[in-house]
């Protein structure tokens, strides 16, 4: 939506190009600079929401400021490297990092015919999944034709003519025409923070749950902007589009003179990799044994439609839930088309505070097109339940 | 006096959910929004 249509429908003056530098919470004020004339003025207000966003993390080596390296991380972003892909034809791409930006844009690439070659510092890449069901999706990554290079870190970016021309790691140098970064990114509070308004969990913005700041007439909202985890009952920070605009209404309500809270999050998320879909929700293994609690798991196979229906193919769902209660903790799904968007049950089940033993009798949808009479799901969360209920 | 005024920093998903939703309860609420890209976005 632009600019003139936020105008003409909502009748909300949206500037583009207008960069906020300060804010002056004393005297209710934020010095604005319009990037175009280069000029600053302060503007008066009465309620302020930051939502600032957040901002990729860029790795401090040498030659990481060659131009054909890109972060990801806005619209503009997007659409330059597109332009960069039709109009300079690069051979070559390596994406350094294997997290939802860096498997999705690797996926792009391929489509878009280039050779692409994937690093990621750690033993799997989706570190949002366990190290089994990440496993899968490296896996499913060397499939589709990416050439994965797992465990090895970024040393420098090499530059001829004044384009990046390769990649070094710690064990190979990898020659690239076109290199993206996404290796995640941090709260963009700078600003906030110059002002005194108190952050919290990763250099997030605290908020309460109406997303008001702890400093009067502020609010904040979206990936610059803390979030409560309704599973481990801790601040979270999440950058993620679908808590952005869920927190930027419930702000915009409570500014509008209206009540709206947003209780928090399970942390759920999808993505996909060619016919790959990948899906996660609550708490994975990691984070359990960090909250000292003692959880069982089930991992089952099965299909995404019934096993005779034409397109049926694998599905993978593993369910956590913790030890004698059996409250379900956390899921994750890797699969074909259709596999991804039943992490839903689940992140609904973690919103209701299900147990596993309770998941078993829900009554899903079944007709040979979109599942087995027992779902995978079910599949899952029974075994859960049995391995809950076994002596460890 | 003229009418509250409401100041949004980031015309991104956050901030013009925030913005669009303030103004629908409140048509009486100046709003205006700064970004610093070139584009600004959302999905109703």
């Amino acid at each position: 939506m632009t600019p003139e249509t936020f105008k003409s429908e909502y009748g909300i003056d949206a500037r583009v190009l207008h960069e906020v530098e300060e804010i002056d919470p004393e005297n209710r004020r934020v010095l604005v600079k319009d990037l175009q004339s280069k000029k600053g003025r302060w503007e008066p207000y009465d309620r302020l929401l930051i939502a600032t966003g957040a901002v990729p993390f860029c790795p401090k080596v040498p030659g990481s400021d060659a131009p054909g390296i890109y972060g990801l991380h806005s619209l503009q972003s997007g659409i330059t490297v597109r332009n960069v892909v039709d109009t300079e034809r690069p051979r070559r791409a390596v994406v350094v990092g294997g997290g939802y930006i860096g498997l999705e844009m690797a996926e792009a690439l391929l489509l878009r015919g280039l050779e692409v070659s994937l690093v990621e510092r750690g033993t799997q890449v989706m570190n949002t999944l366990d190290p089994d069901m990440g496993a899968l999706v490296s896996k499913a990554l060397v499939e589709v034709g990416i050439n994965l290079y797992l465990e090895e870190s970024l040393e420098a970016f090499e530059a001829a003519g004044g384009r990046v021309t390769a990649v070094v790691t710690d064990r190979r140098t990898l020659p690239a025409d076109l290199v993206i970064l996404g290796l995640g990114v941090r709260p963009n509070t700078a600003l906030a923070q110059r002002a005194g308004i108190p952050l919290g969990v990763r250099g997030a913005i605290r908020v309460n749950d109406r997303m008001q700041t702890d400093t009067p007439g502020i609010w904040a909202a979206g990936d610059c902007a803390e979030s409560f985890h309704l599973v481990s009952r801790r601040p979270v920070h999440i950058a993620l589009g679908t808590i952005a605009n869920k927190q930027g209404r419930v702000a915009g309500i409570n500014i509008g003179g209206g009540y709206a809270t947003f209780p928090g999050v399970v942390g759920t998320a999808v993505s996909k990799i060619c016919k790959w879909e990948v899906a996660r929700t609550g708490l994975q293994e990691r984070e359990i044994r960090q909250l000292g609690l003692e959880f069982a798991t089930a991992t089952i196979k099965s299909t995404t439609r019934a096993g005779y229906y034409p397109q049926a193919g694998p599905i993978t769902v593993k369910a956590l839930a913790e030890k004698g209660s059996g409250r379900l903790l956390g899921a994750q799904i890797v699969g074909i088309e259709g596999a991804a968007k039943r992490i839903d049950i689940f992140a609904t089940a973690l919103h209701a505070g299900m147990s596993v033993q309770e998941m078993i009798n829900l009554d899903l949808s079944y007709a040979p097109p979109y599942s087995n009479v027992w779902d995978p799901v079910l599949v899952a969360v029974r075994q859960a339940d049995r391995e809950v209920r076994s002596a460890s | 006096m003229g009418a509250e005024r409401l100041v949004v920093i980031g015309g991104d998903a956050a901030g013009m959910s925030a913005a669009a939703q303030a103004k629908r309860l409140n048509r009486n609420l100046d709003v205006i929004a700064f970004e610093k890209g070139p584009h600004t976005s959302y999905s109703a």
